[in-house]
């Protein structure tokens, strides 16, 4: 029973987490070009705080022994999750591309994958809730379902990020764009990751396990754009503006090297 | 070497002065100058065919003073005639360092703009 509650614990900290992710990012303004992509980022976020909403009541409802509630959460917790890839891959198309139509065009197609899924997942038979100590587990009936929730939801979405962050970290660019934008990376990577190995663990601890590592990626991703003191400090990501600077009586540059260089 | 698109030469220079490098990549004179003897190897280049392209960026004396106090002063050309010239081979790694430039601006662009897209 207290593993259950752990786990209900754990879901419900996704959400209020990824909600207050997407809250922050929804707060924050958008510059130049990326206002498309933050929406989507937002989106995504949001899709994932749902989720896990909906996956946390679920296991609530094993908790005290209500299968048919289960059973409805979990086929309600897959709508968000099914049309989780489509925010990521508008985001992952637009950022590469800059163009808007092919990102929608893209992200319409996954939204068709996670229709479809959604339609094998509805025809198809569950097997009644396997309640644990740990989890409470349900099967798919349907190899075509669970074929696309891997290929199509997950993989090309997750490989999409990969290629994404390979292609930013091949380039210098400010060691604090490349903190935020990795990171960023990194943390949906593993949300995505982390949330198939969810959708297909079979073992009970698994689920649990894999559900405190899509924690620790949000947490990450709040990181991202929120980065602590000390490690700002260690990692040297610090802006150092000279606005306070007043250099009306240091105009002259003729003794720069006497004394700047000699101080360093 | 394909035809010199004057429009992007002279935008790749005022990258690479943005970066603060004024001459070599940086000198819109220098790139069509070498990109024009490299694309006639093997050829008489005529002052009026470096002209044909640089006549949209500089005035005749400027061009025709980068022709002699770089190009032929450096060894990157060679004087063959009156108003006739011959690239050289170290001419050849000029004219291959400046496509080099163009990849690279492209490049730094392209990524440039992929970091302003994400939030």
């Amino acid at each position: 029973m207290s593993g259950l509650i752990l786990n209900a614990a754990i879901c419900v900290a996704i959400a209020l987490s990824a909600f207050a992710f997407a809250w922050t990012l929804h707060k924050q303004d958008p510059k130049g070009k990326s206002a498309p992509s933050l929406k989507a980022l937002i989106i995504f976020w949001v899709l994932v705080a749902l989720s896990f909403l909906i996956i946390g009541a679920r296991v609530i409802a094993a908790i005290y022994g209500n299968t048919s509630m289960d059973v409805l959460c979990y086929y309600i917790s897959s709508i968000p999750l099914s049309f989780l890839p489509v925010p990521l891959v508008f985001f992952i198309v637009y950022v590469v591309t800059g163009d808007r139509k092919s990102s929608w065009g893209l992200a319409l197609l996954f939204l068709v994958f996670g229709a479809v899924y959604l339609w094998f997942l509805f025809i198809s038979e569950l097997t009644p809730p396997t309640v644990t100590y740990w989890a409470t587990i349900i099967t798919i009936a349907s190899d075509i379902a669970i074929t696309i929730y891997l290929s199509a939801l997950f993989i090309v979405p997750t490989a999409m990020v990969i290629v994404l962050l390979g292609l930013i970290l091949a380039r210098k660019i400010p060691k604090r764009e490349r903190y935020r934008i990795a990171l960023t990376l990194v943390a949906i990577s593993l949300v995505c990751d982390f949330i198939l190995v969810d959708a297909l663990a079979i073992d009970c601890v698994m689920q649990v396990v894999s559900r405190i590592f899509i924690l620790i990626s949000v947490v990450l991703a709040f990181l991202a754009y929120h980065p602590p003191d000390a490690v700002q400090d260690r990692l040297k990501l610090r802006e150092i503006h000279g606005d306070a600077f007043d250099d009306s009586e240091d105009s002259d540059t003729s003794d720069i090297t006497d004394t700047e260089v000699a101080d360093e | 070497m394909s035809r010199i698109n004057i429009a992007h030469e002279r935008e790749v220079a005022a990258y690479f002065q943005s970066l603060g490098i004024n001459q070599g990549c940086g000198d819109v004179q220098y790139r069509l100058i070498a990109l024009v003897l490299a694309g006639n190897e093997g050829k008489i280049t005529r002052f009026s065919d470096i002209r044909a392209y640089t006549d949209h960026v500089a005035d005749r004396g400027s061009v025709a003073s980068k022709l002699k106090t770089v190009f032929l002063l450096e060894g990157l050309a060679e004087r063959v005639q009156r108003g006739g010239y011959v690239v050289t081979d170290k001419g050849l790694v000029a004219a291959r360092f400046i496509e080099e430039t163009s990849k690279f601006y492209r490049k730094s662009v392209r990524i440039d703009a992929i970091i302003e897209r994400i939030p």
